[in-house]
């Protein structure tokens, strides 16, 4: 349930500021950290500013969103709904100068992918890459633990793809509205703009399937307003569709608003970028490689003592019927 | 800062998952014993595995006393270590080495913990997938908590999705399974539930085969030649042509359980049918005359109380 969700409680903003000041922050975090030795004046001459890691990460969401069209097999929309989430949640707490978008991008869908019980291997999935495979299949399965982490273990997504198909079924039976069926493409169409816009770190996915619905009403010259305010709401007061009205409002100027970044400024940014990011989690750089070697070293448990650590494997695990799968 | 190690003193080694080790540990600022369950992701082929993926979605949606904790999870150089709730014990253990304690006020308890976390885990659409004694665990205050929820997995209720019917651990897996259904339901974890009251009662596995094929042979030997009545539309599962058995007619429940009391039986006999829309749900087996009969359930006060190990 929505209602009870992390989703919800950690992962629903109240507005654009809030979001706007956490990136800042992030940006402002980045810098302080590695431009110690920056002129103040000088330093977006060199750093990104938190416009510009903006403008790359709508550019990003865009090869986000090819990338998941064009993947073979066919994948889920609800994979990919959730990879935008994971997407967009990464780079709240993290400023893209630390973490290259092109590095999250495909770990976010790898992930996406297994929590959504769309079962790909590793070499399945890197086929859908061009350029260098292994490399990036290392990339993704080294990130797989961080991105973890920085979703705050938070897997699961409610996607608004669910509600639509609820909405739907409840046009089908309630209202008066001719084959509903034909609204489906008008709300993909929407649906595939929303995750575009910030739309789902603020709203409900019941109110973007709403506004998905709504929208696609209104292409197609029909109006479902009274759907909304005497079936829908009818039992809820004044106040509650007060709010429903003017998110369904919002989100739809959200998506209204999508617009491709201009190409001649996005290579700008990425051309900077390569001088002004982290080299620590650059895969290419040698003080990247060093940390994976480390890491792979480092893998046992630290004990108060050894001699009183236990062999006994009859633990919990014990068993002697046989096992599944 | 709970998700450092460093907030944890290892106290030993207790058991060893599919990917990695169990340990037992201290939360230092609580004092709290925990279980650290590490993930070795290093080895991995295609990273975290699936089956982690789904235990971590599951526990962290249900929340219920009688369905094991994960306090919290945090990476450890190239291992992800889950913490959860330190258990010291288990039904396998109890069948095995405590028999004597498994009175019949303490296993109609068992059965009722082990309902209550079934029926909270089927309201939340979440089926377990592989329910067996080695996975019901028993903490020190005497209470069972279904664990290793790898398998589990969310299901729509109108159904439409096909899932592995590789799962459930052979005696507990339901005859659907066998027969390699790709569509089923919850209910497969009802079957189990059966078979795993009707072990605590008797102490001997309900059906144990050898095999896959054996398994079949020994259900299908005790509940009779399935029919269109019995269990409908069984002859369109996957793997129903692939094989036959001898026709054989149903042995009657009092020589299945020998000495077992009517009740109980009827109870076992709810959940180990064929068709399983036909299977009592957990929502209505906890409120089961068995439950209500002398002996009554045993207290908490009256449960065996496991020492750490």
């Amino acid at each position: 349930m929505f209602s009870t969700s992390s989703q919800r409680k950690f992962w629903t903003f109240s507005d654009e500021s809030e979001l706007a000041r956490l990136r800042e922050k992030h940006n402002l975090n980045y810098i302080s950290k590695h431009g110690a030795h920056i002129d103040e004046y000088q330093r977006y001459n060199f750093f990104l500013s938190p416009d510009e890691e903006r403008l790359l990460l709508k550019q990003y969401e865009l090869h986000l969103k090819e990338f998941c069209k064009r993947f073979s097999p066919p994948m889920p929309k609800g994979v990919v709904g959730t990879a935008f989430h994971y997407f967009k949640r990464f780079y709240l707490y993290n400023s893209t100068m630390d973490y290259h978008p092109k590095e999250i991008l495909a770990t976010c869908v790898y992930l996406a992918c297994k929590v959504e019980e769309f079962n790909v291997s590793i070499g399945q999935f890197v086929a859908n890459i061009k350029g260098d495979r292994d490399k990036a299949s290392d990339i993704i399965l080294n990130n797989e633990l961080l991105l973890m982490q920085q979703l705050n273990y938070h897997l699961t997504i409610h996607n608004p793809f669910r509600p639509v198909e609820g909405f739907l079924i409840d046009i089908k039976t309630r209202c008066s509205l001719a084959n509903p069926e034909r609204l489906r493409s008008g709300i993909d169409e929407f649906l595939e703009k929303v995750f575009l816009t910030d739309a789902c770190l603020l709203y409900a996915p019941s109110q973007i399937a709403l506004a998905a619905v709504l929208h696609a009403a209104s292409k197609e010259q029909e109006n479902l307003d009274s759907y909304v305010t005497e079936m829908l709401f009818r039992d809820a007061g004044p106040d509650k569709l007060a709010i429903l009205i003017e998110a369904v409002r919002k989100i739809r100027s959200l998506v209204k608003m999508v617009e491709s970044p201009a190409r001649e400024r996005v290579r700008v940014i990425e051309k900077k970028l390569d001088r002004c990011r982290n080299q620590e989690n650059n895969p290419d750089s040698e003080i990247y490689k060093r940390r994976m070697r480390e890491l792979l070293d480092e893998d046992d448990m630290p004990h108060v003592s050894s001699n009183r650590m236990s062999l006994d494997t009859s633990g919990v695990t014990q068993v002697l019927s046989p096992s599944a799968s | 800062m709970d998700n450092d190690v460093s907030n944890y003193t290892v106290e030993g080694r207790i058991g060893e998952g599919a990917h990695g080790l169990v340990f037992k540990a201290r939360h230092n600022p609580t004092g709290r014993e925990v279980a650290l369950k590490k993930i070795l992701i290093k080895n991995l082929e295609d990273g975290i595995p699936v089956n982690v993926m789904r235990e971590i979605k599951a526990l962290q949606l249900l929340r219920c006393k009688y369905i094991i904790k994960l306090y919290n999870m945090f990476p450890r150089g190239m291992s992800l270590v889950l913490v959860l709730e330190y258990m010291s014990s288990g039904l396998w253990e109890m069948l095995h080495h405590n028999q004597q304690e498994l009175t019949l006020p303490r296993v109609k308890t068992y059965a009722l913990m082990l309902l209550k976390g079934t029926r909270y885990m089927h309201a939340h659409y979440v089926m377990h997938r592989d329910l067996k004694p080695a996975n019901l665990l028993i903490n020190h205050e005497g209470i069972l908590k279904i664990a290793d929820l790898g398998l589990a997995r969310l299901y729509w209720p109108e159904g439409g999705r096909p899932y592995s019917h590789q799962v459930a651990t052979r005696w507990y897996r339901a005859p659907e399974l066998l027969y390699g259904a790709r569509y089923y339901t919850e209910k497969v974890d009802l079957w189990s539930v059966g078979c795993i009251i009707a072990e605590m009662i008797t102490k001997q596995p309900l059906f144990a085969g050898e095999s896959d094929i054996e398994q079949l042979a020994i259900v299908l030997q005790h509940l009779g030649t399935p029919t269109e009545e019995t269990w409908p539309k069984h002859t369109e599962l996957p793997d129903f042509h692939k094989i036959t058995f001898p026709d054989s007619t149903p042995t009657p429940w009092p020589e299945l359980l020998p000495g077992v009391e009517m009740d109980a039986v009827n109870l076992v006999k709810s959940f180990i049918m064929y068709d399983a829309d036909g299977r009592i749900s957990a929502k209505d087996a906890v409120k089961h005359q068995w439950f209500v009969n002398k002996p009554t359930p045993a207290t908490l006060d009256d449960m065996p109380k496991p020492k750490p190990k």
